[in-house]
């Protein structure tokens, strides 16, 4: 950030690469509180603002900002860290072609911790509107455009194909089984991170758990009242094995937990539906043997593993495509950008040079009262006309440059030799 | 003119085929509109070609049932997104539409009863139901190849580009059980119409058997399939018995009484 009120774009903020999770849930904020926070930010100096707030990244964007506003982001979420941390250290701050291209690529799933996610689209256009009203036009068409290019790079590209994390590839496992998961119903064996991540993934895409088991029961019940359903120990849980389509295991027990005495009656009663067992436990919680069983379908944490590698590299594959849509955008923004910074300098320069027009000619026509009204007028029109004239090409080169996103130069030199207040 | 619609159906039929093998070669998939368009622009030239001909002898009835295959494929495409599909009905449609070109269409001789709405609902009907048990079985290849992956955790192309079970499994019994009852009617119409506008209906006796012995097998498949609850890979394997049954009574029965002037 320069000193003192500044034009421009800039991002100011922390992610996934720059902060660890316990750094970023501090920063993150709730859509309530994202205008206040705004609000103290735009006080320090900018003209416009938007707050992105995620679980992997906080992030403001604003316009025309001053030091004093990166002085107050860090300060406030320094306050967020608490303990008398500093926050700036996990931050970063960029700017103008660098700022909005770091956006593009937010909104593309590009810079995401998974490659490709689709789900920070939705939060771009969620930060967007949650901070409408303080956003500012300059803001608002960056925003609007991100959404195209995000809508781009997924349209015109694979990076969103396949799955590319272990608990999206246990969503696209069951997928391949059961084709739409909407109203499939699932239980949950562990209550540890994992499966709580896995199981709001299947969530996500309409399963119902029915069930969250756990050998403590305690632990059980917070997750299961989470994810809004009931929880039970888990001798209570292999007669489900009888309905439900998805397991998902993923407890902390030394060793299987799901064996073929307990599970293999429950599963042939099910008359030939498929069921997908989804181990995500280290070590394993099924065993091997329960997926001989004809209509299950077992995979472990190697094969979703196996299958996210698979999806990553696809993704990886198409990065090179969906950056040319980036920069085809972020061209095409910049030339807009730019095209809008000259026509306060170019409205700047013509009332300067048409007040002195006005000044002259007053100044001439004093000087010749003898000349009748109609050749006063014409002697008017001359001057209306010499300087139409010679604003003419000036205007029309300095609209070239803007487009061309090159008009800092030809700004510059218009300030100085016309002395303009303006900066470019 | 005939010929040349043909012709052209072709080849839309062999770009068809090609982008249903493209995911399969290059590992990505081809864009939708062309995947869907090649066979709808094939289909549409063949509809032209098609309403030209007769409808006897062995060539048209190939025409139309490589006609009806694309159109249920392309119907399969739009509702169920089962687009690998393609990857056995755009090769077949172009091989029956070549063998079909191959026999000739021949100087256009008329059904003996005359070309009238019996006639040709008779014809549509039966090759549609025909067209049907293909889907079915096709399905159910697709449905057994797809398991095995799944089962065996390959997660190659089969894996990727293949729709998914339940899907299969949907469109498999769909198929089968319209494209039954649609064959019987197609059959009954042929009686009706041996009846009503010529002297009568004279099967040789071995084809009587051998075509109650195929309705009798294609009706298990569809008793096991809706009474029985089959689904899933036995549901497959009764799909795919029922089909084998319609080309194997047919392939034995041409051989017997070859000639390419009569369907059978």
């Amino acid at each position: 950030m320069t000193g003192t009120p500044a034009s421009g774009i800039a991002v100011v903020g922390v992610n996934h690469r720059t902060a660890p999770l316990e750094v970023r849930e501090r920063f993150a904020h709730a859509a309530h509180e994202i205008p206040r926070s705004l609000e103290r930010v735009l006080g320090a100096g900018a003209a416009g603002g938007v707050l992105l707030s995620t679980c992997n990244r906080t992030e403001f964007y604003l316009t025309d900002p001053s030091e004093a506003a990166a002085h107050a982001i860090w300060q406030l979420l320094s306050e967020r860290l608490g303990d008398g941390r500093e926050a700036s250290v996990y931050g970063y701050a960029t700017r103008d072609r660098d700022a909005v291209r770091h956006l593009y690529r937010v909104s593309a799933g590009l810079d995401s911790m998974i490659l490709g996610e689709s789900q920070i689209q939705g939060q771009v256009r969620q930060a967007w509107e949650t901070s409408r009203a303080q956003a500012g036009p300059v803001l608002h068409r960056l925003f609007q455009t991100a959404l195209l290019v995000g809508s781009r790079v997924r349209s015109e590209t694979a990076l969103g194909a396949g799955a590319a994390s272990a608990p999206s590839a246990a969503v696209a496992l069951a997928s391949k089984i059961f084709g739409s998961l909407a109203g499939r119903v699932a239980v949950i064996l562990g209550a540890g991170d994992v499966a709580e991540l896995a199981a709001a993934c299947l969530v996500d895409e309409g399963v119902t758990v029915t069930l969250v088991a756990n050998r403590t029961y305690e632990r059980a019940k917070i997750v299961a009242e989470q994810l809004g359903t009931r929880a039970a120990t888990l001798d209570e849980v292999w007669e489900q094995f009888t309905t439900v389509d998805i397991v998902l295991c993923s407890t902390a027990a030394p060793h299987a937990v799901v064996t073929w005495e307990r599970v293999a009656a429950p599963i042939r009663r099910r008359g030939g539906r498929q069921l997908c067992i989804l181990d995500l436990a280290v070590p394993r919680d099924v065993e091997p043997a329960v997926g001989q069983l004809e209509h299950v379908f077992l995979y472990d944490i190697d094969d979703l593993q196996a299958v996210a590698a698979q999806g990553a590299e696809e993704r990886r594959g198409v990065v090179p495509a969906a950056e040319r849509i980036v920069d085809e955008e972020l061209e095409q923004f910049w030339g807009w950008y730019d095209a809008l910074k000259v026509v306060p300098v170019i409205r700047e320069f013509r009332d300067r040079l048409e007040a002195v027009r006005a000044a002259e000619l007053a100044r001439a026509l004093h000087q010749l009262e003898h000349l009748e009204p109609q050749d006063r007028e014409r002697v008017e029109q001359l001057t209306h006309a010499l300087l139409n004239k010679f604003l003419h090409p000036p205007t029309v080169a300095l609209k070239e440059a803007a487009s061309a996103g090159r008009a800092y130069a030809l700004l510059d030199a218009l300030r100085r030799l016309f002395g303009l207040e303006r900066s470019p | 003119m005939i010929i040349t619609f043909h012709l052209l159906a072709l080849g839309c039929y062999g770009v068809a085929t090609a982008c249903a093998l493209v995911p399969f070669v290059f590992g990505r998939p081809v864009p939708r509109f062309l995947s869907l368009g090649a066979p709808l622009a094939g289909a549409a030239l063949h509809v032209v070609g098609v309403t030209q001909l007769t409808l006897v002898g062995l060539a048209p009835t190939l025409s139309v049932l490589a006609l009806c295959l694309v159109a249920l494929q392309v119907l399969s495409e739009r509702v169920l997104r089962t687009a690998a599909v393609s990857l056995f009905t755009a090769p077949l449609a172009a091989g029956l539409v070549g063998l079909a070109l191959l026999l000739g269409f021949g100087a256009g001789a008329e059904p003996s009863g005359g070309r009238n709405a019996w006639f040709i609902l008779h014809v549509t009907l039966s090759v549609l139901g025909v067209a049907l048990l293909a889907l079915a079985f096709i399905s159910a290849a697709l449905y057994l190849l797809q398991f095995r992956e799944l089962k065996t955790k390959r997660f190659g192309h089969v894996f990727r580009f293949f729709p998914p079970l339940e899907r299969l499994d949907q469109l498999n019994r769909a198929a089968l059980v319209a494209g039954f009852p649609i064959l019987t009617l197609g059959v009954l119409l042929a009686l009706g119409y041996a009846q009503r506008f010529a002297s009568g209906m004279h099967l040789p006796p071995a084809q009587l058997v051998w075509g109650v012995f195929t309705w009798v097998v294609l009706g298990w498949a569809v008793w096991v399939r809706t009474l029985r609850g089959w689904s899933g890979r036995r549901g497959a394997f009764a799909s795919i018995a029922g089909f084998a049954a319609v080309v194997l009574v047919y392939v034995a029965l041409k051989l017997a009484a070859p000639g390419a002037e009569r369907f059978l």
